[in-house]
């Protein structure tokens, strides 16, 4: 089965080469064979997904053979509980992405279709590598077919909005380097053994001080992914001016990446430090959170609320991640792919009023459930989802994450102190200007007196309809069925709570001070547990 | 003297000067000599061929004992360089179809490969002459703008002042402990004695000033302006790249201390932070790769506070990867007649709708340069950090890789021009097998060397 990993990982490259050999003027053998490979993708992954072996710890499909042996560098992949979602995610917005710019990309249509097999190469890359140069080199790759996709597919001040994204990530990344040079020599002085695999990287334990300052290096490359406050500037800019597919595969999956990067390397690597500044990155979760949400409140532009409404949805696993119970974990894993998922929908629903009408101004918009019924059953959906409407996959990770959070909070509480607390319940007013926000838009777009910048409007087609109905099916399929998901996470997850807390976390249920808000709930859900 | 060694230990050198003996021959008979550039192609990949098989057999030997010496790390930076010739020929096709372009050219390849082999200071004084000389003309013979000549006499001007710090500091050590021979440097390196350090800083200064290090930088744009497209190329290439490895043959592998380590980062830090802020500023494509070259000349000095075997390795893979991505770059430009107006960044707009391949090499070689991964550039800059953070300077890593994020822009902005902005002018285009070619030839390497960075670094 590792072969499958390999393949699933390298089928994008093999991909770009074939594009490369199709004359220009093909443009719909193109189109159909990216469609067709990314689908291959799709399966090859689906089949590691349904093999993948929830009752064991540890990398599974694993791949190590060494790359730069002088360095201590290899080609080391597998998949685990953390990473098997978010590269099932990847897989899954692969042919949707693809199909989805069939009619909006018509200009440099091959080279279109290969920086979307690139990204998807460097995406699934990252998720899947075990070594930290590896990781680092897939993980900086990526903003090559980025930058070109909203630099040249991009709205009209795309130019701007691509040099900010490269700049801004590419920062982060640099300091990111100096850190992990500086933590692979700090082992080899450790240990004498030259390694970047994140195993053994696991096992050196830096003074805090020096823990402090290497989470600090990796934090703000992660951050800046993610993005949280005040690093989030990039964000608005990059929606806005990519095309639909960009924006989709970065709301989708790249700002996944942040987040993933801090529960495979930036907490686990520097537990102490990251438990001395847990406080801080909560309460920038927290800020994440609401700034975000207020933001969403008052853009004028579909898209940017979409791209506020990341921030804060993000802000959500943040906050899940840190707070370190294992609830608020596995809400935090499950969070990432229901925002892949919702953001996703929600992009490719603005996609298709853009390619119709020429503007994302939300005053252009109005009624339109009168002249497009099907599109704004969708609409409504996707909108449900991001509010966190029970059933749908965005209520399982909010709720809980909040559970976690409060069920870390509580103990801290009782023992005297406030802040995890106070942190957790600004949270959730979080969810409260969440549903503002979103039904708001849906209000204006969707009802009212119909207005749109050209009648009479075409419905969505086949091609769109379809698009749309799997992303529901997963929608839901997420939001009823979250124990799957859960299973696969579970082991990893309690791996990921052990290491940054150091021990077990203490079973609340045998304090007594199990809070009176958290044990019903908790016993409804006892069967992930 | 033994001379089956003569003959064999410079191969090298004896066929390069054979090539630039019968291309004078054919310059002499003939008026439009033909095959001028297959003849310098030939001896230089002959003479590339000749140090690749002995570097390969592990051939070792000193001809001439303590000035003149090859053993095979040596032969494979001298293979490496030579065949960095072979595309900057391929290049040159367009603009010089005189027999005395080779014939200078060969010349100065020649001083490059007795630069490397020098084992002394009178060696290593007579190899950069050699190589210097020739260049001053070849940066004078492209002249196709009014500033050509003044270039070519900036550059001039400058070199022989590198030249004659080098001798002042050279003739302080041969005062402080009569000998020439270069291990009296990595002596002096450590030395206390006032002489010592005033020479080791005068012969510093001369190579900043060769490998255009700030504030010993002004000449390099000019001359890169001024020049014509291979003369650039060459220039910084492979003369970068001899002056580069005529400093590690001095250094050789003596650790650095502190104040000497000093000096070593601080003038090349400054480089990288103004070369590549001012290489945004600048609307020459030629022009920004000489602001880009200084801040490159920066990083390579960094190799330098690494000690040991890694500092070849680093210098040796970042020269590798630098070399072959410029002239990547330089082999993807558009040309036209007019020099001056083909040189212009605007000209690149559009680029990818009328010559997508060129394009896309030139997009590969800027990311290169500005170091992103998986590209060469990105190993070499860190295996350089990697040396430099060994060696115990994590905070100099850390300001060297902020100031290699600055040159990010000016890089993406040539990618900007060439895909992402209408085209400007819409000129015929033409692909030219040549520079294909050229392109190519640096192409398949630095795949290689990205792909297997482990594997070429066991070579060295």
């Amino acid at each position: 089965m590792a072969e499958l990993l390999n393949f699933v990982v390298w089928l994008p490259v093999a991909g770009m080469l074939a594009i490369a050999l199709i004359p220009a003027s093909q443009e719909n053998t193109v189109r159909q064979l990216t469609l067709w490979l990314m689908i291959v993708q799709f399966v090859a992954t689906a089949v590691l997904y349904v093999n993948f072996d929830s009752s064991v710890a540890g990398l599974q499909f694993e791949t190590r053979v060494p790359w730069i042996e002088s360095w201590g560098v290899s080609y080391h992949i597998g998949l685990d509980g953390i990473n098997i979602l978010l590269v099932m995610l990847t897989a899954f917005l692969g042919p949707l992405v693809v199909a989805g710019a069939f009619s909006a990309i018509t200009k440099e249509v091959k080279l279109f279709y290969a920086m979307v097999f690139f990204i998807q190469f460097a995406m699934m890359g990252t998720f899947v590598a075990q070594d930290l140069f590896l990781f680092y080199v897939f993980w900086e790759t990526m903003l090559i077919p980025m930058f070109l996709i909203i630099g040249i597919w991009g709205g009209e001040r795309r130019i701007y909005a691509t040099l900010k994204f490269f700049l801004y990530t590419a920062f982060g990344s640099i300091l990111m380097l100096a850190a992990l040079i500086y933590l692979v020599w700090s082992l080899q002085n450790a240990t004498g053994q030259l390694s970047f695999a994140f195993a053994d990287l696991y096992k050196v334990r830096l003074p805090v001080q020096a823990q402090t300052l290497l989470l600090g290096a990796f934090a703000l490359s992660f951050a800046i992914k993610v993005p949280m406050f005040p690093l989030h500037t990039w964000l608005p800019d990059a929606h806005v001016e990519a095309p639909t597919a960009g924006s989709v595969i970065l709301a989708g999956v790249l700002l996944k990446m942040g987040t993933y990067g801090f529960m495979k390397l930036g907490f686990p690597l520097f537990p102490d430090a990251t438990q001395l500044y847990t406080p801080l990155i909560m309460a920038l979760a927290v800020i994440s959170i609401v700034v975000g949400a207020c933001l969403a409140l008052v853009q004028t532009d579909i898209k940017k609320v979409i791209a506020y409404s990341s921030i804060s949805h993000l802000g959500y696993v943040m906050l899940g991640l840190v707070s370190l119970d294992i609830l608020g974990i596995q809400g935090a894993v499950i969070q990432m792919v229901s925002h892949g998922l919702t953001a996703a929908g929600l992009f490719f629903l603005v996609g298709m009023i853009y390619e119709r009408c020429h503007t994302r101004d939300i005053a252009a918009y109005g009624g339109l459930a009168k002249i497009m019924p099907v599109y704004s059953v969708f609409f409504a959906i996707m909108t449900l989802a991001a509010v966190g409407l029970p059933t749908t996959s965005g209520f399982t990770g909010e709720f809980l994450v909040l559970l976690g959070a409060f069920n870390a909070a509580w103990p801290l509480h009782v023992a005297g102190s406030s802040f995890s607390l106070v942190m957790a319940v600004t949270a959730v007013s979080g969810v409260v200007l969440g549903a503002m926000y979103m039904l708001w838009l849906a209000q204006r777009m969707l009802f009212g007196a119909v207005k749109a910048p050209h009648l009479p409007l075409a419905d969505i087609n086949l091609r769109e309809k379809s698009i749309m109905a799997i992303l529901v099916v997963a929608v839901f399929w997420l939001g009823l069925f979250p124990q799957e998901a859960m299973r696969k996470t579970e082991i990893a997850a309690r791996q990921y709570q052990q290491m940054v807390v150091g021990a077990p976390a203490p079973q609340r249920t045998a304090e007594g001070a199990t809070p009176a808000v958290a044990a019903p709930v908790a016993a409804t859900l006892g069967s992930t547990r | 003297m033994n001379w089956e060694n003569v003959v064999l230990a410079m191969l090298p050198e004896h066929l390069l000067l054979v090539g630039i003996v019968l291309l004078i021959v054919l310059e002499l008979v003939s008026d439009r000599p033909r095959g001028a550039l297959w003849l310098a192609i030939l001896a230089v990949a002959a003479a590339t061929a000749a140090a690749a098989f002995l570097a390969t057999s592990g051939y070792a030997s000193a001809p001439f004992a303590g000035h003149f010496s090859v053993d095979p790390a040596t032969l494979t930076a001298k293979a490496l360089l030579l065949a960095l010739v072979l595309p900057t020929l391929l290049l040159s096709r367009d603009d010089f179809s005189e027999t005395r372009f080779h014939i200078l050219l060969l010349s100065s390849v020649y001083g490059v490969c007795l630069l490397l082999s020098a084992d002394s200071f009178l060696t290593m004084f007579l190899g950069l002459e050699i190589m210097s000389l020739p260049v001053y003309v070849l940066v004078l013979l492209a002249f196709q703008r009014p500033e050509g000549p003044e270039a070519a006499l900036k550059y001039l001007v400058l070199s022989s002042a590198a030249t004659a710090t080098f001798l002042m500091g050279v003739s302080f050590l041969y005062g402080g402990t009569g000998t020439l021979a270069l291990t009296a440097f990595s002596q002096a390196l450590g030395s206390p004695n006032t002489m010592a350090q005033a020479a080791v800083v005068l012969v510093v200064v001369a190579f900043f000033l060769k490998a255009a290090i700030v504030p010993f930088h002004a000449w390099a744009p000019d001359a890169y302006e001024g020049a014509s497209v291979p003369v650039t190329a060459y220039m910084a290439t492979v003369v970068k790249a001899g002056v580069l490895l005529a400093a590690l043959r001095l250094f050789g592998t003596t650790p650095v201390g502190r104040p000497m380590a000093d000096l070593l980062t601080l003038l090349p830090l400054i480089s990288m932070v103004w070369g590549n802020l001012a290489a945004i500023r600048q609307t020459s494509f030629r022009r920004m790769i000489a602001y880009s070259s200084i801040a490159h000349a920066g990083y390579l000095f960094f190799a330098f506070l690494g000690a040991g075997p890694g500092r070849f390795q680093a210098v040796v893979f970042y020269i590798l990867a630098y070399a072959l991505m410029n002239l990547l770059a330089f082999a993807s430009l558009p040309r036209g007649s007019d020099d001056a107006a083909s040189d212009r960044l605007d000209s690149l707009k559009g680029l990818y709708q009328r010559r997508p391949f060129a394009a896309l090499m030139l997009g590969l070689a800027m990311l290169s340069l500005a170091g992103i991964p998986p590209l060469p550039g990105f190993i070499a800059k860190f295996l350089i950090f990697k040396n430099v953070i060994a060696a115990g300077y994590t905070v100099y890593a850390v300001l060297g890789l902020i100031g290699s994020y600055l040159g990010i822009y000016f890089y993406l902005r040539v990618i900007q021009y060439a895909f992402m902005s209408a085209d400007a002018v819409s000129q015929p285009s033409n692909e030219r097998t040549l520079a294909l070619s050229a392109s190519v030839l640096c192409l398949v390497p630095a795949v290689l060397v990205a792909l297997f960075p482990g594997w070429f670094i066991g070579l060295l």
